[in-house]
This record gives C-alpha cells, sequence and structure tokens, in this order.
C-alpha cells in the first residue's frame, strides 16, 4: 500500500489548528467603553477588572451579571475593564493583566477560577480580589469568596411549587450530584413539603459525570417522562441539562395554565426565552447585588477575607405576575423573609 | 415459513418483548406510556447514529467520528436556524453539515488511505473545536420541531403514544431502519455493499468500483449523524450545548455491535439501551429502591457489557472492516 503521509499529516495539523483555536489569549475588550485611563496606581482612582470565565460579558449568564455589578460603578469615576477568558490556561495572565496595572479590585467569575484567584491574590497581597461562585475552604486575606445558599432559593422555589400544584407532584431535574445541585434538591423538597405535606417530589440526578450539565436532551426526556406521570411543575437546576427540562415543560399541552416550570441561577426568562410559556420564576442567586456589596466594601475598606454569603431568592414573576394568586405571592414573600433572617432554617 | 424458522430466537424474544410491555400497559398504563416514551425519546439519536455505522461498516469504513458528526449536525442546525429564524434552514443546514462531514471521512479514507480510526477522532477533535469556538450564547431559534400524531397508527394503545406522537425526525429513525434494512438485503445496492464490505477484490474482478461506492456510502451515510444531531439541538430540544451530544455517537457504535451490523437487530439494541436508562431514572425518581443513584444508573451499561459479552463470538463484523482498497493490491 502506497502511503501518503500527507494525507495523515493535513487533516491532523487542521485538527491541531482548530482545537488549538481556543489558545489565543483573552483579549480586552472595548466592550465597557470605558476610556478614563486613570493611573490606577494612584490611589485616588478606583480600578476594577473583571476576568470572565470561558464566556463573554453578554452571555446572559454569570458573566454578564457580574459585569452589570462592576460596570455600575463607572458612574462613580472609576475605571473598569473587562477580559474575556477563551481557554481556561489564561486565567492566570488574564488576572495578571490587571494586577500588573495595580487594580484595586479584581472581580474573577466562577468556580473553575478558584484555584488561579487565590494563586494571585497571594502574589499581590495590595489587591482585593471578589471571587464569585468561588468558596474559600481557608482564608486568603484579599480574597472574598462570594457564594450563595442555594437550599434558600431552591426552597423558596419549592414553597411556590407546593401551593400552586394541582396534581400534587412535582419534579426535579437536576445535573451531576454536587454538593450545589443537592442542596438545590434538598431545598425544593423542603419548601415544597412545608407548603403542602401532600407534594411527592420526583427527583433525577444527570448519571455521567463530564456532560452532566450539558445534556439538554437528557434534560427533555426526563422532563417529559415526569409531565406524563402527572407532575405539574419542573424544576430544572443543571445548567444545559436543566434548561433542556424546562424547555420540554415548555413545549407540553397546557405550559402556563396547568404546567409549569422554574428556573435556576439567574432569572431565566432572560437566558432560556424558549421556556417562557412555562416559566413562572427562578431560584435566584443574587449576583449583581453581591457583587456590588463587595465592591462598596472595597471601596470603604471593610472587605473581608473568607466567605461572603450571598442573597438568593426568587426571580419575578413576568407573564405569570398575573396569574399567580395574591395570597400565594404573599406567602412566598414570608418564606423568602424567613430564609433571610434565619428564622426559616434548611436542613 | 422458512424465514421464520430461520429466525425463531429473535422473533420469539420479540414477541415476549412485546407481549411484556403491554401486560406492563395493563398494570399501569401512565407509567409504562410514560417510560416506553422516554426510552424512544433517548433512542432515536442512537438509532440514527447506528445506522451511519451500519452503512459506513457495511462498505468496509469503520467510523468513529459519528460523535463529530453528530455534534457538528446539531451546531449547523442550530446556529442556521437561529441566524435565519427558519426551522426548514436549520434541518437543511443540519443533514448538509452531516453529508460535508460524511465526505470528509470518505474523502481521506477511501481516497487518500488515511487510517480509518486516525481519521474518525480527527472528525471528533475538529468538531469539539469548531462547535466550542464558534459558540455564541443567547442564540434562540423561533421554535423546535414540532410534535404531530400520526393518523391512525397514533389511536393504537401503547405503540401510538409511544412511535406515532412524536417529531417528524424520530418518525424518520423509524422509517429509515425499515428502509435501509430493504435496501441492504432486497436491492442491487445492498448486495453491491455488502460486497465491498465483506471481499472487496472479489468485488473488484466482478466489475464494482469499489472505491466510487464506499465513497458514495460514508457519504450519504453522513446526512443521518447529521440528522441525529438536528434532533438533539431542534426536536429533543430548542438549544445548543457545548458537547451537546455527551457520547451518543459511541454509544451508537456499541449499539451497532450489539445489533450485529444489521439494521433491525440495532433498532432493538437501541430501544433496550433507552429503556434501560428510562428504568434508571425511574427507580430514582420513585425513590422506591434505598441505593445510591449512582449505582442504579451504572444499570444500563452493566446490562449492556452482559449482553455483548453473551453476544461475543456470535457476531461478526464485516470481512474488510477498516482496511483500505486499492486496486490490484
Amino acid at each position: 500500500m502506497k502511503a501518503k503521509p500527507f494525507l495523515i499529516a493535513a487533516p491532523a495539523a487542521l485538527a491541531l489548528a482548530l482545537s488549538g483555536c481556543g489558545g489565543s489569549t483573552g483579549n480586552t475588550t472595548s466592550g465597557g467603553g470605558n476610556t478614563a485611563s486613570g493611573d490606577c496606581s494612584s490611589a485616588d482612582v478606583f480600578c476594577v477588572g473583571l476576568v470572565t470565565d470561558t464566556g463573554t460579558i453578554d452571555d446572559k449568564s454569570f458573566n454578564q451579571a457580574a459585569w452589570e455589578a462592576v460596570k455600575s460603578f463607572e458612574g462613580s469615576g472609576a475605571t473598569v475593564k473587562p477580559i474575556e477568558t477563551k481557554d481556561p490556561k489564561d486565567y492566570a495572565n488574564n488576572i495578571k493583566q490587571f494586577t500588573d496595572q495595580k487594580y484595586d479590585a479584581v472581580v474573577t467569575v466562577g468556580f473553575l477560577m478558584t484555584e488561579a484567584t487565590r494563586t494571585a491574590a497571594e502574589a499581590n497581597p495590595n489587591t482585593k480580589f471578589i471571587g464569585v461562585d468561588q468558596f474559600q475552604e481557608s482564608d486568603v486575606p484579599n480574597v472574598t469568596g462570594l457564594v450563595f445558599p442555594e437550599q434558600n432559593a431552591g426552597y423558596a422555589a419549592g414553597y411556590l411549587a407546593g401551593l400552586m400544584t394541582k396534581t400534587n407532584k412535582i419534579g426535579v431535574v437536576l445535573g451531576q450530584e454536587i454538593p450545589p445541585t443537592q442542596n438545590y434538591a434538598k431545598g425544593y423538597e423542603q419548601g415544597s413539603k412545608a407548603a403542602n405535606p401532600k407534594v411527592s417530589v420526583a427527583k433525577v440526578y444527570h448519571p455521567a459525570g463530564d456532560n452532566a450539565f450539558s445534556d439538554p436532551a437528557w434534560g427533555a426526556g426526563e422532563a417529559k417522562k415526569m409531565l406524563a406521570q402527572g407532575a405539574d411543575f419542573i424544576f430544572g437546576a443543571g445548567g444545559g441539562t436543566g434548561n433542556g427540562a424546562i424547555g420540554e415543560a415548555a413545549k407540553a399541552s397546557g405550559a402556563g395554565e396547568s404546567v409549569y416550570c422554574i428556573g435556576v441561577d439567574l432569572d431565566q426568562w432572560n437566558t432560556v426565552p424558549e421556556a417562557q410559556p412555562c416559566l413562572v420564576t427562578s431560584a435566584e442567586k443574587k449576583l449583581t447585588d453581591g457583587t456590588k456589596t463587595l465592591l462598596d466594601q472595597v471601596k470603604d475598606g471593610s472587605i473581608k477575607g473568607g466567605n461572603f454569603f450571598g442573597k438568593t431568592g426568587l426571580a419575578p414573576y413576568h407573564d405569570f405576575d398575573s396569574k399567580i394568586p395574591a395570597d400565594v405571592k404573599t406567602k412566598v414573600d414570608e418564606v423568602i423573609k424567613g430564609l433571610e433572617d434565619e428564622s426559616i432554617k434548611v436542613s | 415459513m422458512e424465514w421464520l424458522n430461520r429466525n425463531k430466537v429473535w422473533v420469539g424474544t420479540a414477541a415476549l418483548v412485546l407481549v411484556a410491555a403491554y401486560v406492563f400497559y395493563f398494570i399501569n398504563g401512565t407509567i409504562a406510556v410514560s417510560m416506553f416514551s422516554n426510552a424512544w425519546f433517548l433512542a432515536v439519536p442512537l438509532v440514527l447514529g447506528a445506522m451511519v455505522g451500519v452503512i459506513g461498516e457495511r462498505s468496509g469504513v469503520v467510523n468513529i467520528g459519528i460523535e463529530g458528526q453528530m455534534l457538528v449536525g446539531a451546531f449547523a442546525a442550530f446556529f442556521a436556524a437561529a441566524a435565519t429564524q427558519s426551522i426548514v434552514v436549520g434541518v437543511i443546514a443540519g443533514a448538509l453539515s452531516g453529508l460535508a462531514m460524511g465526505a470528509f471521512l470518505a474523502f481521506t479514507t477511501v481516497k487518500g488511505q488515511l487510517d480509518q480510526i486516525i481519521a474518525g477522532v480527527v472528525i471528533n477533535i475538529i468538531a469539539t473545536g469548531i462547535t466550542s469556538f464558534y459558540f455564541e450564547s443567547g442564540k434562540t431559534i423561533p421554535r423546535g420541531l414540532p410534535n404531530f400524531d400520526v393518523p391512525l397508527l397514533s389511536k393504537i394503545p401503547l405503540i401510538g403514544p409511544v412511535f406515532f406522537s412524536d417529531g417528524p425526525i424520530a418518525l424518520f429513525a423509524l422509517v429509515i431502519v425499515f428502509v435501509i434494512h430493504v435496501l441492504l438485503f432486497k436491492t442491487k445496492w445492498g448486495l453491491r455493499t455488502r460486497a465491498v464490505g465483506e471481499y472487496p477484490s472479489a468485488a473488484d474482478t466482478a466489475g464494482i468500483n469499489v472505491i466510487a461506492l464506499r465513497l458514495v456510502n460514508v457519504s450519504l451515510a453522513g446526512i443521518l449523524a447529521g440528522v441525529a444531531g438536528t434532533y438533539l439541538s431542534m426536536e429533543a430540544t430548542s438549544s445548543f450545548e457545548r458537547g451537546m451530544s455527551s457520547g451518543r455517537g459511541f454509544l451508537a457504535l456499541a449499539i451497532l455491535i450489539f445489533g450485529a451490523w444489521r439494521p433491525m437487530r440495532a433498532l432493538a439494541a437501541a430501544l433496550f439501551f433507552g429503556f434501560m436508562s428510562a428504568t434508571a431514572s425511574q427507580l430514582q425518581a420513585s425513590d422506591v429502591v434505598n441505593i445510591p443513584q449512582q449505582f442504579i444508573n451504572l444499570l444500563p451499561y452493566v446490562l449492556t457489557l452482559v449482553v455483548l459479552a453473551a453476544a461475543a463470538g456470535r457476531v461478526r463484523a464485516p470481512g474488510a472492516v477498516g482496511q483500505p482498497f486499492v486496486k490490484g493490491d
């Protein structure tokens, strides 16, 4: 057999080139439109940098929510700048671009950047770091992890579902079984039972590890099965997998009339528009508020290292505002207050 | 009669499964229908993927790039539909991207004699690279492909709601299995394809253009992988996620072997796998057994392994699989 080495080399090189595409260093974007090039090393100029996880600042998700908080400081004369990470290999380099210019605060978004953030913080003790969704196992004095009690958000969502369900059956489709999803599920179950002891909760975790959060087709199949078995509330709590579940509920007959769904993490009315026909609310982590609070603390010097627990709650009801009975809303609001002042605790 | 005699094991098994399914249906109709629907819902991309494998390997070309072809199909379909706001354009883009990926495999391995495994790996790597790099979040399509009831057939108890109240691609998957079965075993094209996959030099001597037939078959099979991807992003869901094929292309290969390189048996194998997954999640959701969900979720894989082990030795791959054909070699 005649060997044609170029035919092996060409596609292989192509493959390497393409898979390497992600390797380009994160570019500083001019997304903020900030041209006020104040000298960040001066004490008078407040400079805040934001490093996204692999994603963009208009991703309608975590990155955008955090960026909105940072951007809000522009009005008060601060210099703000985002760097969009293209490849996880660049986390450290992207953070370095800010620390080299002596920024006062650097916000890093996403659990995956936990280590990179801590390492950078140890090397730059004068810069304050805010790690969104980064739980700190041990304290680094200049790193504050902004974390959220998922069980509280899940509890509020479950409470709403428990009050509104007609079939007394509700379901939740989760990603991989890890502490955040377990917390959501735990809260959801306890909340729904607190509202209505007759409720039974169907709960499934995605079986595989690698793609557990990016398998919408599986999530949709699970939601379909739960709906066929009489569930009238589907809570999708697992990234893309959960989004598949609420997207399926939106397609079911009776969506928005007798079948409802609940989103997760952010107000998914905006992030998962295909779920709008059934999306009553989302179990929300108040990311923008939390980031703002911490940046204010950086400004007045009161920020502490360790973990900062942000607020959770339910996203606006949007089109369902008029369809949800007023007494249900009142009860849910009371529960959210109770969770905040810790008179209600999820065990 | 003779046919029945030759296939008595398969016909018997099928009859037994059918009876068991209806017994289940009469005990608890709601749960039976929901579980079988779930099984078929999960099986559709596996069936289409396995058909890609059947055509490829029957022609003598191993295709381990089904996973990547599927992913590119899902990506192209979704983003074409999002850009044009037309679901028809999306479906066409999904199918054509599959054709392109199929042609890539065909030309590198059949014309260029690149190692077939390497070509498949290249496809998977390219697919992951392209679909992650050009991925944009926040795009939406007007709506997914709609479900509809097939007249009359959808009224059959159990079978109707499971197989005949789905979207167009699910229905297509069901039909294409029978079509490929007939084409492969009852037509001239089928005979030639099998000859080319079993003993290409003999086929060549008989005047069949081995290279051309393989090129055409492997390229066209790619369309099915593209359609499987379109199912994932436009029928099962209305969204695209990076890596959303989630190993289904590789599972399809296991199903191909499980189904002994025959379309109908691959369909049965895919349904079996889908049903095992449905059972796993049903046990998890209903909380009847108190064992960790990871163990329940192992069930389909363990059972597949057992069945594959039992079938080993009894099934045989087409003779010329994996070997490039060089005229006069």
